[in-house]
This record gives structure tokens, sequence and C-alpha cells, in this order.
């Protein structure tokens, strides 16, 4: 598993991504929230929002095409969830809200992904947490986004491990097994490492508070 | 040297059994002087893990004085014997540390000196940086805030990581995860390292780097490993783990050298000493 | 399923978060109290295990589709309600923050719905039936029949904020409301299938790890309380279901060919991540057919959640009973 997956381009060195998080977390909320606030009708204030938002994707030097893959994912969804509305009124109206949904959800969707990749993620914690996020929790994401990368490379493994020893195609049944035995598998193998990582900690004089060098 | 008066580990009697009846440990004795770097060989499922997590209460081991007492007792009566260990029978505890039993009053003081690095180094680094991971100890101790960097830079600096700080332990190739825990533990200044196969997995010249950083380690050693030559290298005595008993106590080219002991514990004779090569025999 | 930002007013989102926030901080409460330390990395590790495994493509055996798992009951079989939610919580938050999966403001609706009604509502029905019914099957029968209504009553959490978020643009709620549920009785289908799966792969492997509640003292497992119990659970979602569906609607074949066209393109896989909407399928036309429409809709999944907890307990019986001859034999 690549390294920078989850994080391709937190890392870059633009003004976006050397501007504080904390800073970014509260423009970024406040972007989304006043979109949500603002009336569609009131179009130049909402196409003023998306302007900033743009001006900042490409700031970041964020790849075009990595907007648009992310868009083409995004879009269909929150069109299916804008249509109901209209739907629901048999056709005769309700355009209205379903436009302002989909705007509203394309300028915040544009607006998380900046925050995100400009953020390296122990950053963006630190910021959470100067931001009244409790310490375990943080602590505890700290911990998750640490471990996602073990268990991807595990799981990488086993499943190359179950190919290797299945010979043919499966039927529906056998495979719905295998997968099964795989999540089994990589649940029973997390559980034991965290034991032992609990001993690790313990070893280094852990009692359960959370510390910080901040 | 091992004449030397206070020693800084002492088991006793310690016999351990698994939750599940099996028996892991059966009497195991013996000291580690000050300044003494001591290996720990055998046969894989011998209990040299189980062994290294008794040295700081991970597991809690009983003291009994004679084998029949392991031996001979059922499951139930062990466990009960072992429920009471932890609670209030009067027992001197099977482990000292600097003259400290092993008991949970003493927990703090025992694992600020005795610094234990695991084998999968995955399962030791669990702060999303370098820098946090190193902290995690001294912060622990609570210590000041300068005096933690001033701990972080310097252990990373023993294990030649020197601005490594920022980054993230996904990122690190094996090796240099196995120095990060290193450093880690280093950072809480130990007098005692417990290094479970501090070289597997590790590639010829990362390995080589290690064996010097713990040559130039101020604290004592004991290393459980299959890597024959890194003991041979490194330790002044070796004992010989099988089937939970200590097999055998020595100076380490004299035990690592009697080939019909190590054929009988699965283990072969290194061959830096089977070849009569001088290769940095006892360190110290 | 994650709701996007823009779909919810700011109220509603406000509104989500303040409860998620109260459940989450709550449970982080309850796990800084408990005794030992282990339950901290514990729970992290599941939320690892949790959003590692939901990129996992499972194989749906009655579609030829791919599902995912969501996991809130399985988090809470294992490491118990509270860390269960934190777990979820974690998870959340860390799709939120690593792909933009799921608004920023609506990260308490997303936490509501997915997290905290599938550890400690799903939780809280487990517990319920596998106290009753001693033994694995109990288990097993207690995690499927969780995992499918922790699909339907996240879902229908969504109706009420979608709908208490756009209440002035006067839609047909109860049809939203009938459609979404009756699709995701589908989805919790697959769910239950694979939280029933892991389960039942847990409890043959290393029963040790299961977090069972303590059995209530005289249960046994009977296949005649299994079936009468869900008879009753069914004609209660029947029930629940029923009135919600509209007076004017459209017709019974309409609705079943609508969800399965729907349901084949719903559950395509998506590379990142995948949302779940109300699914625009249903036709306008006349009938009274609705209500029992969705009653059937009701039945139908209640008894395939019950046939595959049946068939995974089975299994599980016998695999238990395998090991027990094989321990007699080797001890």
């Amino acid at each position: 598993m690549p390294a920078d997956f989850l994080d391709r381009y937190s890392f870059g060195n633009t003004i976006c991504h050397r501007c504080p998080a904390s800073l970014k977390v509260l423009l970024t909320v406040g972007v989304i929230a006043g979109c949500a606030l603002i009336p569609v009708s009131y179009w130049p204030a909402q196409g003023c929002l998306a302007c900033l938002v743009f001006a900042g994707l490409s700031l970041a030097e964020i790849p075009l095409a990595y907007l648009i893959r992310r868009l083409v994912l995004f879009l269909p969804l929150v069109l299916m969830t804008a249509v109901a509305v209209p739907l629901a009124r048999g056709f005769a109206g309700g355009w209205e809200t379903a436009a302002a949904v989909v705007i509203r959800s394309m300028v915040a969707f544009l607006a998380a992904l900046w925050l995100v990749s400009t953020t390296p993620f122990d950053r963006l914690l630190a910021a959470m947490c100067r931001l009244g996020m409790p310490r375990l929790f943080a602590g505890l994401l700290a911990f998750t986004y640490r471990y996602v990368y073990v268990l991807f490379d595990e799981l990488a493994r086993m499943k190359t491990a179950q190919r290797a020893r299945t010979f043919q195609p499966q039927s529906a049944w056998r495979t719905w097994a295998g997968t099964t035995h795989l999540v089994g598998m990589l649940l029973i193998r997390a559980l034991d490492r965290a034991e032992r990582i609990h001993g690790a900690m313990v070893s280094r004089g852990w009692r359960g508070k959370m510390h910080d060098l901040d | 040297m091992s004449h030397a008066p206070a020693h800084i580990l002492k088991v006793d009697h310690l016999s351990y059994r698994y939750p599940t009846g099996q028996i892991a440990l059966c009497d195991v004795n013996f000291v580690v002087g000050v300044n003494e770097i001591v290996g720990l060989v055998g046969p894989n499922g011998a209990g040299k893990t189980t062994l290294l997590l008794h040295l700081n209460g991970l597991l809690m081991g009983t003291r009994v004085a004679n084998s029949a007492g392991v031996l001979g007792s059922t499951f139930a009566e062990h466990a009960q014997s072992l429920a009471a260990n932890g609670g209030e029978r009067e027992q001197r505890a099977p482990v000292e540390v600097l003259g400290m039993p092993v008991t949970p009053e003493n927990f703090p003081e025992i694992r600020r000196n005795v610094g234990v690095m695991f084998q999968d180094p995955d399962d030791q680094l669990f702060c999303p940086t370098v820098r946090d991971d190193v902290a995690f100890g001294p912060l622990n101790l609570e210590f000041p805030r300068d005096e933690v960097l001033r701990r972080v830079a310097e252990s990373l600096a023993a294990v030649g990581l020197a601005g490594f700080e920022d980054r993230r332990p996904h990122e690190l190739s094996f090796g240099e995860k196995r120095r990060v825990c290193l450093a880690g533990v280093l950072a809480c200044e130990p007098s005692l390292l417990a290094l479970d196969e501090p070289s597997s997995n590790l590639d010829p010249r990362s390995r080589r780097g290690l064996i010097e950083i713990l040559k130039n380690c101020e604290a004592a050693q004991i290393i459980a490993s299959h890597d024959l030559e890194l003991v041979a290298e490194l330790c002044s005595r070796v004992f010989v783990l099988d089937q939970g008993r200590v097999q055998a106590n020595g100076p380490t080219r004299e035990i690592l050298g009697n080939e019909p002991l190590m054929a009988r514990h699965g283990l072969e004779v290194p061959l830096s000493i089977q070849y009569g090569l001088e290769i940095g025999k006892g360190a110290r | 399923m994650h709701i996007a930002d823009g779909i919810l007013s700011n109220e509603v989102c406000l509104g989500a978060g303040v409860i998620a926030a109260g459940a989450i901080g709550l449970s982080l409460r309850k796990l800084n109290d408990t005794v030992s330390l282990r339950t901290i990395p514990l729970t992290g590790m599941m939320a690892a295990v949790i959003f590692a495994a939901q990129m996992v493509k499972f194989p749906l055996l009655l579609a030829p589709a791919y599902g995912h798992l969501l996991g809130g009951v399985l988090a809470a079989i294992v490491v118990g309600p509270w860390a269960g939610c934190v777990a979820m919580a974690l998870v959340l938050f860390l799709q939120m923050a690593l792909f933009a999966d799921g608004g920023w403001l609506a990260y308490g609706a997303n936490a509501l719905n997915m997290g905290i009604v599938g550890s400690l509502g799903g939780h809280a029905i487990y517990s319920l039936i596998s106290r009753r019914f001693a033994g694995p099957r109990g288990t097993i029968a207690g995690a499927v029949i969780a995992a499918w209504l922790s699909v339907v009553a996240g879902s229908a959490l969504f109706c009420v904020e979608f709908t208490l978020s756009h209440h002035g643009a006067e839609f047909d709620i109860p049809r939203l409301f009938a459609v979404m549920t009756t699709f995701h009785s589908l989805i919790g289908v697959g769910e239950a299938l694979i939280t029933g799966g892991v389960v039942s792969y847990l409890l043959a492997v290393r029963p040790d790890l299961i977090d069972a509640p303590h059995q209530l003292p005289g249960a046994a497992a009977g296949l005649g309380r299994v079936v009468w119990t869900g008879a009753v659970a069914a004609l209660a979602v029947a029930a629940f279901l029923a009135p919600f569906a509209s007076e004017g609607a459209d017709g019974l074949e309409q609705t079943a060919d609508d969800l399965k066209f729907a349901a084949l393109e719903k559950e395509r896989p998506a590379p990142v991540s995948d949302y779940e909407a109300p699914i625009p399928g249903v036709d306008v036309s006349t009938g009274a057919w609705h209500k029992v429409s969705v009653a059937l809709a009701g039945v139908f999944g209640t008894s395939a959640v019950l046939g595959i907890a049946f068939v995974l307990g089975r299994i599980a019986r016998s695999k238990l009973v395998l090991r027990e001859v094989e321990a007699t034999h080797a001890g």
C-alpha cells in the first residue's frame, strides 16, 4: 500500500499548506455554513463563495483531474437526493430546493476537499484540539489513523494469501464465506495486536492519560 | 565484573502458566548485574517473550520454590494461587528490579527503569509522528516540555535518526521503525533494557547499526534472540531457555560453543565461534 | 450513506450535532471510567478495523452485486456499546477528515444515523435477543436482527432530518419515508448477512472476543421461540412502517420493479465511498396498495433476516459441536 494513499496532497508547500490549521478549519466551516445560510436566490453571493473555494483549490495546486474524479463520484448521489424534492411533488415544483441542495453541497464538498488536502492529519487534529475537541477523542483518532495503514497492509497480505490458494472461480456462497473469514481474521489479528500495543503503552509508563507535546 | 555487589535484575523461582493451563515458565532463576549484557537463547516457544514480559509486570508469575509445585498442581489450584498472588497472600514477588519487587505499587518506578522493546515495531509505534512516539514515555513521566524535547532529540541522535522528528511511522523502513522504537525506550533513560528479537527482519546494514547502538548503550541489557552471532558479539553471558526452564547458564563462548547442548535445544554453534573468529567477544 | 453538507439545513445539523456530541461524550466518559486501560487501544483498533473492513467488497448472495459493511453493530458486539459508539464516531470522523466523505456540518447527523444508532441502539437489540436465547444461536440471531434494524432505523432518521430541513418545500413526506425505509430494508439484509457472517466466524474461531451479555436464567435455544419472536418482530415492523405509507400512492408491482432496479444500481461498488440517498424510483400513480406494499416489504425483510439468523446459527452450532468432539478426542 503506498504510504500516501490517505492524504496524497496534504504535504505540499503552498501558501494554503503553510496557513495555520485552526484558521483553515474555521474558514472552511464558515464557508460551508454560509453557503447553507444564503438563499439560492442570492446567487451572486453563492457565486462569490464558489469563487473563493476555487481560488483556494488552485492556490493549493491540487490537480484538476483529481477534483474532477472526486466530483464525478460525488455528484450523482447528490443529484439523486436533490431530485427527490421535485419528484415528491410530482415535478410540479421544488426545483429551487433541488438546485439549492446541489449548489450548496458541491461548494461545501469542494471546501472540505480543500481543507483536507492542504492539512496533514496530525496538524488537523492539533487544530481541532485547540478548537475544543476532547483530548481522548483526538488521541484515539491519531491512534486509529496510525493503524489504518498497518491494517491495510495486513488486509492486502491476507488477500494475496487467499488468492494464492484459490484455484478456480468459486460459487457465490464460497466467495462470500471467504470474504467473511477475511474480515473476521483481520478483526482477530487486530484485536490481538491491540493487546500487544496496550502492553507496549503500559511499558512506557502509560496510566490512561493522553498527554500532548503542545 | 560479574562480582559487582548490586544486581539490577533478580529473577527468583519464577513460574508462570498461561490462562489455558499450559506451563510457560518453570522455576526460572537468574540475575543481571549492573552494566551487564545477557543473552537469552532458545527455540521458538521456549518462553523467551513470556519471560521478558515479566520483567516490568506485564505478566505476573508466581514464586514457586520447587518445580513440583507447578508441575504437580492442577490448573484450578494454580489459578487460585495466581489469584491469591495478585491479592493479599504474603509472598515475595519472583522478580526484583533494583531491589524493588515487581508488584503493582512499584509499577511506575519499575516501568521507568525497565525499557522493553517488542518484536513487532508496529506494536510499539502507536503515535502519528516520530516525535510524539519518542516523547510518549517522558510525557507519561510528566517531565516539563523542555526536558521532554531534550530527551527526544538525544535519544533520536543516539539511534542515528536525528532530524526524523516530523516523519510518520508508516513512511519509515523496517530498520528505521525499530530504531525509533529503541529511541522511544531510551528516552525514559532505563537502567535495564529488555530486547525481544532486536535484529529480526533487519537487513545486514541495519543489523550492524543496531549492534553498534546497543554496544554504546550504558544500560544493562537482556537480549532474547535467535541471532546467535549478535548474542556472541554483544553478550558476556548467556542462558538457554527451553520448555520454560533455564537449561544452561554461563559465559557466552562456553555455552554457545557447546555443540551437544546447542543441538539438544534446537540451536547451532555460531560460525564465529566454530571457526574461532574474534568478532568482538563480550563487548564489556 | 454519508450525508454531504448542503443537504440538511444548519438548524438540523446543529440539533443532530448536539445529540451526537452528547452521546459520544457520554461514551467517552464511560470509556475513561472503565477499569481496564486496554479498552482505549482496543477502541482505536476497532475503529481501524471497521475503516479497513468497509473497503472490503462483499459479494451479495441474493444479487450479482457488491455491498459493504457499515459495522456499528459489529463494533458494539465485539467491544461493547460505549466503545463501539466511540469507534464508529472515529471512523466517520476519519472518513470526513481524510476523504471529505460526509460533510463537516453534517457530521453530527452522520454520527447519529450510522454510528450511534448502530452501536448503542444495535447493541440494545442484540443484548435483548441474545439474552433470551442462550448459545451461539442467540448471539447470531441478535447480531443479524440488530444489524438489519440499525440500517432501517438509520434511514428512518435520515428521513426525519431531511423532512425537518425542508419543511417549507411541502413535498410528500410519507412517500419519501416509505421509499427510504423500504429500500433500506433491502440494504439492511446485506448488512445483516455480513455482520452475521463475521460474528459466526468469530464464534467458531475466537468465542472469547464476543462481548456476550449475561444470559437470563433458564434461557434456552428453541426453534419455536425463535420463530415466534420472529413473527412478532415482523408484525411489529410492518405495523411500524404501514402508517407512513401514504394514501394516494403507487402500485405494488411498480414498487417491486423499481426497487429491484434501484437495488442493482445502488449496490455497484464505488471506489472510495458510497452514498445512499432517497431513491427517486417510485412512479406516481394511484391506488391504496402502498400500505400493503410497505408492510409486505417489512415482512419480507424481517423474514429474510430471520432466515439468515437461523441458517448461520445452525452452521455455527454444528461447527461448535465439531470442535467439542475434536476436543474430547484430543483430550
